[in-house]
């Protein structure tokens, strides 16, 4: 394992395909562009596979997206991959990229993300679908370029407060018109350390205050949603469970907002 | 228009097409499968409704019908799962479902009371109790009490109490709460509560229904 903050011209020349987990520097991501390189992120399920085969590597009790990294980390054919494991990421990631790099015969990159030039967060304020803007803003870190025609700015109406979850099933529950705050708004930014952006919400909309399950980001989001005068703290593990989904409806109709 | 609330061990149902209907139960096990109705809530209402409304906006729309404050925590503890809602200024304040931790304690309660033939409104609330966070857990803490020599009765009336400070916590802990469901009609598990309870009876997520099939039709009888 390598802690490597600025990928040589060399080495990325030699590989074809790379995961990443978290999201890398901006170097990483413009290197990768400029070689071409087929670039899959390995936090999202790429590959119909049981997540248990992480269990011999992770902990069953653990985060999910980390487990589903594992999963993809051992079931597709990489070359490397690049680990974020600084202030934008967490210890979880730097000790699955320890247990990686023993497992796997690919060099398993360890950066650490400072970026601070914000890219702005259009998708996080738009008017389309919450479902479908999640995965834009997923898609989004594997390109360095800028945004280009930003969809504009409506009024929300509800708030999503968090990272991208595993199961992107619960965002279908909520309205076009709801905001995302939290990291996933960092990662549309492509500051995934702004811890500042990361703890920002609108008090004036009733916010669901979303964290994986294991993560450490549940005492923030549990934290910020005792602070927000109108919020649903919840936590989710591998699939969105009836009950959560139940919580979030009850929650959004009760409050007034309407999908 | 007929309403159901399909629970896990009992069945409600209520006919609002019928003058002064009083509210009907059935027990799940004897459920007609071919049995339909115009509105229902429950984990397993799906099946039986062309409209279903989940459960915390049953229990929500039940409270807001049966409880004339602004202020108030209602809990609903079922055979499955615990539930509450709380609100503030006549406002959404908090919520909770617990259908994984909180699972099968009603449930248990009641299967204790038949496998030990006990009678709840004949056990005292006992000074301790059992630290109870789950249904088929808390059962171990029963037989390890009953092999050291504590009486049955006094074990399971142990463990009943450490279900109800569960679900008092649970709910945040309030000096006062609102309850629903069957354990509204045991008095070993009301009494076991460190607050004031008021139980509201077995129907809240019925008069739920009822308040959510006025607001959408409101020329129902």
């Amino acid at each position: 394992m390598a802690l490597d903050p600025a990928p040589s011209a060399a080495m990325m020349s030699r590989f074809h395909k790379i995961g990443i987990i978290g999201i890398p520097p901006l170097d990483v991501i413009r290197g990768a562009n400029e070689h071409g390189l087929v670039i899959h992120d390995l936090d999202e399920p790429l590959v119909r596979e049981d997540l248990e085969t992480a269990s011999p590597f992770l902990p069953r009790v653990y985060c999910a997206i980390l487990r589903t990294a594992v999963v993809n980390a051992l079931h597709l054919e990489l070359d490397a991959i690049y680990v974020d494991t600084g202030p934008g990421k967490c210890d979880c990631a730097l000790h699955t990229a320890t247990i990686l790099a023993e497992a796997l015969p690919i060099p398993v990159i360890c950066t650490r993300n400072t970026d601070t030039a914000g890219f702005g967060t259009p998708l996080c304020q738009a008017r389309l679908p919450l479902l479908a803007r999640m995965q834009a803003i997923t898609a989004g870190v594997k390109s360095a370029a800028p945004y280009r025609n930003p969809p504009p700015v409506c009024a929300p109406t509800a708030g999503f407060w968090g990272v991208p979850p595993r199961d992107f099933s619960i965002l279908g529950l909520f309205p076009d018109t709801t905001h995302i705050y939290g990291w996933a708004r960092c990662m549309e930014n492509k500051t995934p350390a702004d811890h500042a952006l990361e703890a920002r919400f609108n008090p004036e909309v009733p916010t669901v205050f979303f964290a994986q399950s294991f993560c450490a980001k549940t005492a923030l989001a549990r934290y910020l949603a005792k602070k927000h005068p109108h919020a649903l703290y919840l936590d989710v593990d591998v699939h969105t469970t009836s009950s959560a989904r139940a919580k979030v409806q009850a929650f959004l109709e009760l409050s007034g907002v309407h999908p | 228009m007929i309403l159901g609330d399909f629970g896990t061990s009992y069945c409600k149902f209520l006919d609002l097409d019928a003058p002064n209907a009083e509210p009907t139960i059935l027990a799940t096990k004897e459920l007609p499968r071919d049995i339909r109705v115009d509105l229902a809530t429950g984990h397993n209402g799906k099946r039986f409704a062309e409209r279903y409304v989940n459960e915390l906006i049953a229990l929500a729309r039940g409270g807001e019908a049966m409880i004339g404050e602004k202020e108030y925590v209602l809990l609903d503890c079922g055979s499955r799962d615990i539930k509450f809602i709380k609100y503030a200024n006549g406002k959404l304040a908090d919520m909770g479902w617990n259908a994984e931790c909180g699972a099968s304690m009603g449930f248990t309660i009641e299967l204790l009371e038949r496998y030990y033939e006990l009678d709840y409104a004949r056990l005292r609330v006992p000074e301790q109790t059992f630290s109870v966070t789950c249904g088929v857990l808390g059962m171990s803490d029963i037989f390890d009490a009953v092999i050291s020599g504590i009486p049955v009765a006094e074990a399971v009336a142990r463990f009943v109490k450490g279900i109800a400070i569960n679900a008092y916590r649970f709910a945040g802990s309030p000096a006062r709460l609102y309850l629903s469901g069957g354990l509204c009609d045991n008095p070993l598990f009301v009494g076991s509560f460190p607050c004031q309870v008021t139980p509201l009876g077995r129907f809240v997520l019925l008069r739920g229904l009822e308040a959510e099939a006025r607001q959408h039709s409101p020329f129902v009888s």
